[in-house]
């Protein structure tokens, strides 16, 4: 089932086309990717889900219905990629208001940040004023605020910069945990390592428009070039073969590309019958930082202002 | 409506809590009253006293006259100077006189005195030189009187011959103009101080959520709209909280000065003052006229203001810029108050307090002088009912430039961009 779908969203600003009739589908319970170069449209099309901004045309379903940003609110948690809150306000405070904005009752919501607090041993933040936090501990708090009403989907920009590794590792955890009890993440950066460590499905945009999508394997396998490296106990001066050809070649190790109707176990075979020890052999796929880049490259790197007729 | 509730709620509760609010709200009247009795006091002490030495060639002018209008007139010193000119002018300054006059030879009782010179060695401004000039002329009537041959008891027939005029208002027999002109500056500059510090109060609150970057976490749980109008009535009930008090302190002076007797004597001034004032001016239809046209006022200009904190950065520069028009709107609306006040009832007066937005100030200098007599219930009504109008299209028309401008960061729009905003579907 999916908790999010949506269809043919446009959304034209006066000089550009922000978001160019993009739909896609986020299956419940997902950790979701979106990715796309700086300016690809992407917390423009984050801004239209969390009803921020209301679509140009196109569809938004959540939950099997149409979006209803008023009274949907609570069903979505949101941390902008630039943080926000009130630097004089009470952390105790803030938390309580901005968990009642999203609909929920005093009690409840006193409930849901005492507990959080305490698994983030934050307790002792209740009186502090927002200034008075570190970076760090600062995107710590931002990311209780947005999970705190235990919304379906959450949606966090870029939510590990200027977070040490150890406080990334937690709110990876925490992400993995929130999926794991049936929310949805989506996930939006263009850091690719993370996407590859985290995701199971991604989207990529450029220029306003869906570039990729699909799970991070499917997406793998549809760009391998079929790239395989060997590992060799000796590499012989000279390799002749029909089955590949040589790209590279490393002090133990070659990188070959299998020609067009040929099987991995030719390669192998080949060197068997040279009677010459294969130390390893692997497939070697494209990481998602390459496909991006291919992908993008070629593409003027920020985008040029243009004048829409809508 | 729940949600605005709760934005209303924190607006007001961070405000009214802070230290700020309660030192303003006990400094304010007593800083206000100050800065009136202060300026009276400093024209009062700023009065030169000049030592005057007057060289009489005309023979006019005796001993006996000079020291005769001295008595009757304390401020000034004339002296008759006995030293020739061109010896006294040497020495004037080094005898303590500030400076001295010169009646000439020919001068004759039945010609004017046009133009006397002062001669001196300092600039003097009118607050010397009309008194000095009243007191010479003083000087000069004495010498026409004694040689048109008028004794004392003709000069108090001649100087009981003044008419003074006092008005006699046939519907409104308490009505006291000397006391409406007070209050009607008072109310009017009130109400100024209240939309201009109220009103950038609001600007800087939509700016600061836009800077700290809050609004975009608020704006996924609420509309834009809800924020701004919450922040808009918030920050209008703090104002209200703070008149009221003040409405609350007048009270209970005036209650326990009536109560604790005659006594005290600058309590017992303070209380008749205020007796004066309640007795003279229907004193609740000021007042719920002044908080009808502070909120409504407030919502009018807040909502302008409201707008341009959205849609200006961190630079506070920008924010004055931008801001300009509107703060002049309220300044000229205080500069239309002086004509209102010295004569409510004539045109001017009359639209400028129906036009939405100079009504507030400029009413609000008209009411004290008497419902329904000086300010007609039509005018009262029409001008209230365009103000609701004026302030449900700004606050329209700042949504629509807020709701934009909240989320965008980069080079400060113009006017000519925020208008493309306001009108855009």
């Amino acid at each position: 089932m999916n908790i999010l779908e949506v269809q043919n969203l446009k959304k034209y600003f006066a000089t550009q086309k922000a978001v160019d009739d993009i739909s896609l589908e986020i299956p419940k319970g997902s950790i979701f990717g979106l990715l796309g170069p700086n300016g690809a449209g992407k917390t423009t099309l984050i801004r239209m889900i969390t009803g921020i901004f209301y679509p140009d045309a196109g569809e938004i379903i959540l939950k099997g219905k149409k979006f209803d940003p008023e009274n949907d609110a609570k069903y979505i948690g949101y941390m902008p990629e630039e943080r926000g809150l009130y630097k004089k306000m009470k952390i105790g405070e803030q938390a309580l208001y901005l968990a009642r904005l999203k609909g929920l009752s005093r009690n409840d919501a006193m409930a849901k940040i005492k507990d959080w607090f305490k698994r983030f041993e934050m307790e002792s933040w209740w009186n502090k004023k927002v200034e008075d936090l570190s970076k760090g501990m600062g995107q710590k708090l931002q990311f209780v605020i947005t999970v705190l009403h235990e919304p379906d989907l959450i949606i966090l920009d870029e939510p590990f910069s200027g977070l040490d590794p150890v406080n990334s590792n937690l709110i990876k955890d925490e992400i993995y945990r929130l999926a794991k009890n049936g929310a949805t993440v989506i996930f939006s950066t263009h850091r690719m390592e993370q996407v590859e460590e985290i995701c199971d499905k991604i989207v990529l945009v450029n220029k306003g428009k869906k570039i990729l999508d699909g799970s991070v394997q499917e997406v793998k396998q549809n760009f391998k070039e079929n790239l395989f490296g060997i590992q060799l106990e000796k590499i012989p001066d000279t390799i002749n073969s029909n089955a590949f050809e040589t790209i590279k070649t490393n002090k133990q190790e070659l990188i070959v590309k299998i020609k067009e109707g040929y099987k991995p176990n030719d390669v192998l075979g080949h060197f068997i019958n040279q009677d010459i020890n294969i130390v390893s052999f692997k497939e070697m796929l494209p990481s998602l930082n390459e496909i991006f880049i291919r992908l993008v490259e070629g593409t003027p790197s920020a985008r040029q202002f243009q004048n829409i007729e809508a | 409506m729940n949600k605005i509730l709760l934005i209303i709620k924190r607006e007001y509760l961070t405000r009214v809590r802070k230290r700020t609010f309660i030192i303003g709200t006990i400094l304010f009247p007593v800083l206000y009253l100050a800065l009136i009795f202060g300026t009276g006091y400093i024209a009062e002490k700023s009065k030169e006293d000049l030592k005057v030495g007057i060289i009489d060639k005309s023979g006019y002018f005796t001993e006996e006259l000079i020291a005769k209008t001295n008595v009757t007139d304390t401020l000034n010193k004339l002296a008759l100077i006995k030293t020739p000119e061109e010896v006294f002018k040497t020495m004037y300054d080094s005898l303590g006189y500030n400076g001295f006059i010169v009646i000439p030879q020919n001068t004759s009782w039945k010609e004017g005195l046009d133009s006397l010179s002062f001669n001196t060695n300092h600039t003097y401004g009118i607050g010397a030189t009309v008194p000095l000039e009243r007191k010479l002329n003083r000087l000069w009537s004495e010498v026409k009187n004694d040689s048109l041959g008028i004794d004392a008891t003709k000069k108090q027939i001649l100087a009981k011959s003044n008419i003074s005029l006092k008005i006699n208002n046939a519907k409104n027999r308490d009505a006291d103009a000397g006391a409406a002109t007070v209050i009607g500056y008072v109310c009017g500059f009130l109400m100024y101080l209240i939309l201009l510090l109220y009103g950038s109060q609001v600007m800087m609150g939509v700016t600061e959520e836009k800077t700290s970057r809050i609004a975009e976490v608020v704006v996924s749980s609420v509309k834009p709209f809800q924020l701004m109008l919450g922040k808009i009535i918030g920050i209008g009930m703090v104002a209200l909280t703070q008149f009221l008090i003040w409405i609350a302190c007048i009270f209970i002076i005036y209650n326990i000065g009536k109560y604790s007797g005659k006594e005290a004597g600058a309590m017992a001034d303070t209380v008749g003052t205020i007796q004066k004032v309640f007795t003279s001016v229907h004193i609740i239809t000021v007042v719920s006229c002044f908080i009808f046209y502070m909120l409504a006022g407030f919502f009018f200009y807040s909502s302008l203001y409201a707008a341009i904190g959205s849609a200006i950065n961190e630079d506070m520069r920008e924010a004055q810029s931008l801001s300009f028009p509107i703060t002049m709107l309220i300044i000229f609306s205080i500069a239309l108050m002086t004509p209102a006040i010295s004569n409510p009832s004539s045109p001017i007066a009359v639209w400028t307090s129906i036009i939405p937005f100079s009504s507030p100030i400029v009413m609000m200098a008209r009411i004290p002088f008497g419902v329904p007599n000086t300010v007609p219930w039509w005018q009262l009504g029409l001008s209230m009912a365009l103000l609701i109008a004026g302030f449900m299209f700004t606050t329209w028309f700042a949504a629509r430039i807020y709701r934009t401008g909240i989320l965008m960061y980069g080079k400060k729009p113009s006017w000519k961009e925020m208008m493309k905003w306001a009108f855009r579907k």
